[in-house]
């Protein structure tokens, strides 16, 4: 789990297990917040013609229908078994809490509400600056709520393993000479092997063992 | 032990965890709310520890990824099924309702008591400002507001009240307008206090203003008959607002023996409480604002008696509702 490198989250269960959360950032939670505002807006739009036509009576409902989808739309839908947004279910997030847990309606609410302050001073600028300034992309109602928005699938990022297992795969094709060069530039990977002359039985050991075979 | 055979040992466990949770999550593929069955809970709470101790050993001795990735894909969906929030919606809001919302308010008394001062002496000084010179609430109000708010209440005002539509729509207008401005008061006071400070003063100063002129005019009975009893519930839900605002910026300015984010989530966390009483006393406001304040067939001494019940029932109920409770 490097944090250095990459914006893995690490949860820690009560069990002691780390589990790995991948926070999402300011352009994949700008789509969702689009398509989500494409929702409220065609909603909004079918609402007032429907009303339209009841007078008075009918912008009453249409008000309390707008204050609805401005407040309650994001907080019920979080609150759901899926914890996200329309919006943000197409763009494959969810809103959890810090502890990798499905979001509380308390932390719902709270980070719904502070919406406010990031939208502060115009267009969502505190917002987008104090996602931008953290490794976790949280904005201001997520630091105050101590939620987190993730990818719902989990990080597939075990780019070395897979090389390795490649390179084997390659080993019945490849002259000796090249299979051993290229094993070279994988030296680090098997420890302890610039001490011996050829790195290619130690590297094809590697590649049994990530096939489970060793 | 190589990891096929750690794998070929340990998959049915695996797979009996993921029926359970299969059947616990109850997923539908339509339908937005879980059809959930029951299971075995203590099985469900051994498998779960078998995952852990599983994805601990499949990390620590490096085995391939896809299998780790299996691993703590299951173990991250069993804990969110074991850790998940078993709540009793109904219970949970006659508990708060009983008990929760006027011991959070008074356990943010300090707050409620700076949020009412600010609320009230603008409000105050504005009021008298306005009453000795009329002309003083044009530094505030646009002179066709001005206007409409005398249309509004004064003698010449349409007397035979609004058609029923107008109620709703009115309804609709409070509720909106009323439960923003309030959420305004709350979210701003992230900004360390100061825009709950600058809400509730600015809204005060309008109170101030729209009641100093209307009284200075003469149109006192119609307005304060009018707002005296949905005021008891949305000033005091701006006040709560506002107080609540403070808490969370005075979080981050006095943390005490927390980080600033750690102070900041528990404020936060302690208010929501507040904000749910808050959304629920707008409600009540907006009906009574909407079909009750404006009936204007209701003689001014009944609207007078049903205000101050509404006060009294308002502040007895922050005050007292819940004491020995614990």
């Amino acid at each position: 789990m490097s944090a250095a490198l990459d914006s893995l989250f690490t949860a820690e269960t009560p069990e002691g297990i780390a589990l790995v959360l991948r926070p999402a950032g300011v352009v994949a939670r700008f789509h969702a917040f689009a398509i989500d505002g494409a929702i409220r807006l065609g909603l909004m739009i079918a609402s007032s013609i429907a009303l339209g036509v009841m007078g008075r009576f009918g912008t009453g409902v249409f008000l309390i229908i707008y204050f609805a989808l401005e407040w309650l739309y994001p907080v019920v839908f979080e609150l759901l078994p899926a914890g996200a947004t329309p919006g943000k279910r197409a763009m494959g997030l969810r809103v959890v809490m810090d502890s990798g847990l499905p979001v509380t309606p308390a932390a719902s609410v709270v980070r719904n509400l502070l919406r406010v302050a990031d939208f502060m001073p115009v267009l969502y600028a505190f917002g987008v600056v104090c996602m931008g300034l953290r490794a976790d992309f949280k904005r201001l109602g997520d630091l105050a709520a101590g939620t987190l928005v993730v990818y719902t699938d989990a990080a597939r990022l075990h780019g070395e393993q897979a090389v390795v297992v490649a390179w084997a795969g390659r080993a019945a094709r490849l002259t000796p000479a090249r299979l051993e060069e290229l094993a070279v530039l994988a030296r680090a990977v098997p420890a302890g092997a610039a001490t011996g002359a050829a790195t290619t039985p130690r590297l094809l050991g590697v590649a049994q063992w990530l096939l489970g075979k060793r | 032990m190589t990891p096929l055979h750690f794998e070929t040992a340990y998959t049915p466990l695996w797979q009996e965890l993921e029926d359970v949770l299969l059947r616990l999550e109850g997923r539908r593929k339509f339908g937005l709310l879980p059809r959930r069955q029951a299971v075995d809970a203590a099985r469900l709470a051994s498998l779960y520890r078998r995952s852990c101790e599983h994805l601990a050993l499949a990390r620590a001795r490096a085995y391939p990824a896809h299998l780790t990735d299996r691993l703590d894909a299951l173990t991250q969906r069993a804990h969110q099924a074991i850790y998940r929030r078993q709540g009793h919606g109904l219970l949970d809001l006659k508990q708060g309702l009983l008990i929760g919302l006027p011991q959070a308010v008074r356990a943010h008394r300090a707050y409620v008591a700076v949020a009412t001062a600010v609320f009230a002496l603008t409000t105050l000084a504005m009021g008298v400002a306005c009453y000795l010179d009329p002309g003083f609430s044009l530094s505030l109000l646009h002179a066709d507001q001005v206007r409409s708010y005398g249309g509004m209440y004064g003698d010449d005002a349409v007397a035979i009240g609004r058609e029923a539509g107008g109620d709703w729509q009115m309804f609709g207008y409070y509720i909106m307008n009323n439960i923003s401005v309030a959420f305004q008061c709350f979210a701003s006071g992230l900004f360390l206090g100061v825009g709950s400070l600058f809400y509730l003063a600015f809204n005060g100063l309008l109170g101030g203003a729209v009641a100093g002129y209307l009284t200075a005019r003469g149109y006192g009975e119609a307005f304060y008959s009018f707002v005296v009893t949905h005021a008891a519930f949305e000033l005091t839900a701006i006040v709560i607002a506002g107080a609540a605002g403070l808490r969370i910026g005075h979080s981050l300015l006095a943390p005490g023996r927390q980080t600033r984010l750690q102070a900041l989530q528990r404020a936060a966390r302690e208010t929501s409480v507040l904000l749910y009483g808050v959304v629920g006393m707008l409600v009540i406001a907006a009906a009574l604002e909407a079909f009750w304040s404006s009936a204007r067939w209701v003689a001014p001494a009944v609207k007078y008696g049903a205000g101050a019940a509404c006060w009294v029932l308002v502040i007895g109920y922050l005050g007292w509702q819940g004491r020995h409770a614990r």
